[in-house]
């Protein structure tokens, strides 16, 4: 069984059984914030969108993204098979080595997928266009920040003799 | 300008969750984990979004700061990392089409379900109150 699942993981990158767990756990989390956010801001004003952080972000994240540390193990678990075990649904190539794949990707998606379906039929292509520059500008800044905190790896100071 | 606010935003978010997470995370475990999505995800939408800071206009497509986390997430790791941005494409693409099938679940359920249309055949003066947004 385990061989036959992770027959296909050279050609497309992940194992197959990885897609599933992936496909998943994006579905559950960005059903879950576009069901449950909007309500709970409606209902609970600025304290529901606080909520709704703590509640579903901090909930999902386990569920997704969970790694083996402090309290689970503090080293990978090791698998028979070789290669060590995953502990959350969406996969992260290469034992981790991969760029980091987050929730935020799905529930983004879900959220624009949403919104296109809700749109009125004629007015999908016009809406996509126009959520285009806004889309572009936000992953832009995500990624001067994301940018940011990755240089204080190359260049920050070395203190209290720290090797 | 709003664009310019859209991309301010966005880098806030991306860096406080890239800095403060993994952190977070490696200090406390699962309740750093919990407590950070608590701290950096609750300020973060509150600026984003309640706010205003990523370009949100009533009846267009939303578009959340969950983009931001996606990409700032993807740069950190290369630029910390030197990580190969190909290596992340299968992984990405299983998450939108997640994603992407729970949005158009959820424009489904929002259009039938009895839940979300409970104004539908009320008169107008005994409606519940309606969403600002």
């Amino acid at each position: 069984m385990y061989e036959m699942m992770s027959h296909y993981a050279g050609a497309i990158g992940m194992p197959p059984v990885s897609i599933l767990t992936t496909v998943f756990g994006a579905f559950c989390v960005a059903f879950t914030v576009i069901i449950c956010w909007g309500r709970l801001v409606e209902d609970f004003g600025a304290i529901g969108g606080m909520m709704a952080a703590a509640f579903i972000i901090g909930t999902f994240w386990v569920l997704n993204h969970k790694l083996p540390g402090f309290g689970i193990n503090p080293e990978l678990i090791p698998h028979p098979d070789g290669g060590s075990k995953q502990f959350g649904l969406i996969y992260q190539g290469f034992r981790g080595a991969a760029p980091w794949v987050d929730m935020g990707t799905a529930i983004a998606a879900g959220m624009w997928v949403c919104g296109l379906c809700e749109t009125a039929r004629g007015g999908r292509l016009w809406a996509a266009a126009e959520s285009g520059p806004r889309v572009l500008a936000t992953v832009l800044g995500g990624a001067i920040g994301g940018a940011m905190v990755g240089l204080i790896g190359w260049t920050g100071a070395n203190l209290f003799g720290y090797k | 300008m709003r664009l310019l606010a859209t991309v301010v935003g966005g880098a806030v978010c991306g860096a406080l969750v890239f800095g403060v997470w993994p952190e977070m995370w490696k200090s406390y475990g699962i309740m750093g984990g919990w407590l950070a999505a608590t701290i950096v995800i609750g300020i973060c939408w509150y600026m984003n979004h309640w706010v205003g800071m990523i370009w949100n206009e009533p009846g267009r497509i939303w578009v959340d700061q969950g983009w931001a986390v996606s990409s700032s997430g993807i740069v950190w790791a290369v630029v910390r990392f030197h990580s190969e941005f190909a290596q992340c494409l299968p992984t990405l693409i299983c998450c939108l089409i997640g994603g992407g099938l729970a949005g158009v679940l959820a424009a489904k359920v929002k259009k039938h379900h009895p839940s979300f249309n409970r104004n539908a055949g009320v008169p107008a003066e005994s409606r519940e109150p309606v969403c600002m947004k």
